[in-house]
């Protein structure tokens, strides 16, 4: 369990210093299981400050959503830091970023949390609908969750509402960050993640009635996309218009090119969080294509991406060794 | 204006025959949720869920609309569309999908009627079926609207237990059952009675209220308040909230074209994004987050009340529940109400 007194304690030192706009962290939604981002700006915001198995949302979208508006005669860039609560996957995200110079690692100060996986919004809910009242939830030693709803206490297995990006998390420690809050997690044998049946077993035919059974029902709202930490391209290849590479009918064979070149600009920089998938409103699997290309990447280069931010990113560098199968 | 009774075994029978002669939209299982989609029978239809995912505007007003074809190049030609005149059934919505076209009705039937639109209105049928049990954000209650209205539909059916009463609301409707007589008898007062202890029940589902008196004249003060900054730092800008929403009508229009062929779609729009109001000079009025997130927030509670005396939300909820960043707009019209102006 994290120690809330430490992180609440944490933020708060942050967020007095003079060098620090803010901290972003978690605190409790509006209705039942929901989590929000929370913005402290003051030692007292800290105090609604919250983490449990529920905070999913992977906060490091948030330095990058940033808005840079043109400042007024005599205004000043606000230059100051961000603070920001992280889980381990989430930490991998701002290395990536880092590496890729898309943020400086002195603008942000880290607050990290080793992470024993968070739970799949869509899974409690289907469990317990019409939840209104908030509800809190503690995870136990022996892998389970508990949580009262209206005065009767629920002991819950932790796999049956664990997200499946967490049950192959080969780093749930942060790999980056100044703020430890509670002990490293020791990471033991990690199963293959198990949903890529649809893209590596199954006859051409059948993978490809799957995809196109998903992709038809996309409405391209490019949650997908916005909630990605790592799609921050001042102007996506989806919004240009000339060249349009992609139309903007919603259709399967533009839905299609869509989804399909959102994962592979993502091909050795997915870091793994889910938040993409989870926030998709029509349910498409974007994490098996994100695996896929996570596992090609690592067979064939030996690479995972957000470790270290002095590393190079795998498509800034070149080895004469290089696989090259795939080039047709 | 008549209220029948068919027996619940029957309803396939019936749905079937009106399959026959009319293209009929239902909720059809996806993965986990449901969408309207046509049917050829009615076994494709899912009652399981509440909602269908993306809402019924998606139906008269398409979200892919193709408005004329053209030849491109200087011997170029226009093809005009023509628009069919299908018979079009949309099956089980509803209260809060189908007060939808109450609201797009000012907007596409206005000054200047969208054909598109004004024709799949005038050939459509609204069959409604009266909720039981509301969902979590449910909130239809909060407009005076009731989970079992027929104030929005042509026909409104209400699950009894066995059988559905067959509530005939409109001269339209009353046309289009007299085709199915013999799949209904009269209902009895012991029915209607039946359906009123149904609506309570669903009107007691509903947890939650938006508090909406005086709102359209307090945001009128209020365009510079806090509560639209903290908001848009939560926001992530994706179009989820406008795509799913009932009432969001906005749209885009562009030429997709090949060498030899090329036509004028319009789609849906999302006022979330900032290319939405992207001048071609480069401006753009609402050049940041707040700018966006206050403006769907006053189009529906505050130009639409002032312009067309309708508040453009009908209470289903969709916004909330899709947004993952827990942007609720119960929680921020009921601080509205609350806040100091």
């Amino acid at each position: 369990m994290v120690d809330k007194e430490l992180l609440v304690k944490t933020a708060k030192k942050i967020v007095s210093r003079e060098d620090v706009k803010y901290v972003v962290g978690y605190k409790q939604g509006t209705y039942g299981f929901v989590i929000s981002p929370s913005f402290a700006y003051t030692p007292e915001d800290v105090d609604n400050f919250i983490y449990n198995p529920l905070c999913k949302k992977n906060l490091t979208v948030y330095p990058i959503l940033e808005e840079k508006l043109p400042l007024r005669r005599e205004e000043e860039e606000d230059k100051r830091k961000i603070g920001i609560v992280v889980k381990g996957c989430d930490s991998r995200a701002l290395v990536q970023i880092i590496q890729e110079k898309g943020l400086t690692r002195e603008d942000l100060v880290i607050i990290g949390i080793p992470c024993k996986g968070v739970i799949d919004l869509k899974k409690i809910e289907k469990r317990f609908p019409n939840q209104t009242e908030a509800v809190n939830v503690v995870e136990t030693d022996n892998a389970e969750y508990i949580l009262n709803i209206s005065g009767a206490v629920q002991h819950i297995p932790k796999e049956e509402l664990l997200s499946e990006v967490c049950k192959s998390c080969e780093y749930p420690n942060p790999t980056i960050y100044d703020f430890l809050i509670g002990e490293k997690i020791e990471v033991g044998e990690v199963p293959e993640y198990s949903g890529l049946k649809n893209l590596d077993e199954t006859p051409l035919e059948d993978r490809w009635a799957y995809w196109e059974k998903h992709f038809q029902n996309c409405i391209r709202c490019y949650a997908c996309r916005e909630a990605c930490p790592l799609c921050y391209c001042k102007t996506c290849m989806a919004d240009m218009l000339e060249p349009q590479w992609i139309r903007r009918s919603v259709n399967l064979s533009e839905n299609t090119a869509w989804n399909i070149m959102r994962a592979f600009h993502l091909a050795g920089r997915c870091i793994s969080c889910g938040e993409c998938e989870s926030v998709c409103p029509v349910n498409i699997p974007l994490m098996e294509l994100n695996k896929k290309l996570e596992k090609d990447v690592k067979e064939m280069f030996k690479y995972n991406a957000g470790l270290d931010t002095k590393e190079k990113t795998l498509f800034g560098t070149f080895n004469p060794d290089d696989p090259e199968e795939f080039i047709m | 204006m008549e209220n029948l009774v068919i027996q619940t075994e029957k309803l396939s029978e019936w749905v079937n025959e009106v399959i026959k002669k009319n293209k009929v939209f239902a909720p059809v299982k996806e993965t986990d949720f449901s969408n309207f989609k046509i049917i050829d029978d009615y076994s494709e239809i899912d009652f399981t869920y509440l909602l269908p995912r993306v809402p019924a505007k998606k139906i008269l007003f398409k979200q892919t609309e193709t408005l004329f074809l053209f030849t491109p190049g200087s011997k170029g030609s226009v093809q005009t569309k023509e628009i069919s005149d299908e018979k079009l059934v949309v099956f089980s919505l509803r209260t809060c999908d189908a007060k939808t076209f109450s609201i797009l009705d000012p907007v596409f039937l206005g000054d200047y009627a969208d054909p598109f639109y004004k024709s799949r209105r005038e050939r459509s049928i609204l069959i409604g079926l009266s909720c039981n049990k509301p969902n979590v954000n449910c909130f239809c209650t909060s407009f005076g609207d009731s989970p079992a209205s027929s104030d929005y539909v042509d026909i409104l059916l209400t699950d009894l237990d066995g059988k559905h009463l067959v509530e005939v609301v409109t001269e339209r409707g009353k046309k289009f059952i007299d085709n199915y007589k013999k799949f209904f008898t009269s209902a009895s007062k012991e029915d209607l009675d039946s359906k009123k202890k149904v609506e309570e029940q669903a009107i007691k589902g509903i947890t939650r209220t938006m508090k909406l008196e005086g709102i359209p004249e307090k945001l009128d003060k209020m365009f510079e308040h806090p509560i639209w900054y903290e908001n848009a730092m939560k926001c992530i800008g994706c179009g989820t909230c406008t795509f799913v929403c009932p009432t969001c009508h906005c749209f885009d229009m562009q030429d997709e074209s090949t060498l030899r062929e090329g036509a004028r779609v319009r789609v849906w729009d999302y006022c979330m994004n900032p290319e939405y109001t992207h001048h071609a000079s480069g401006h753009n009025p609402r050049p940041a987050r707040m700018n966006r997130v206050r403006n769907r927030i006053f189009h529906k509670f505050n130009y639409y009340p002032i312009n067309d005396n309708i508040v453009g939300c009908t209470g289903c909820g969709r916004c909330i529940d899709y947004c993952s960043v827990n942007i609720d707009v119960i929680d921020i019209i009921n601080k509205i109400g609350e806040a100091e102006s």
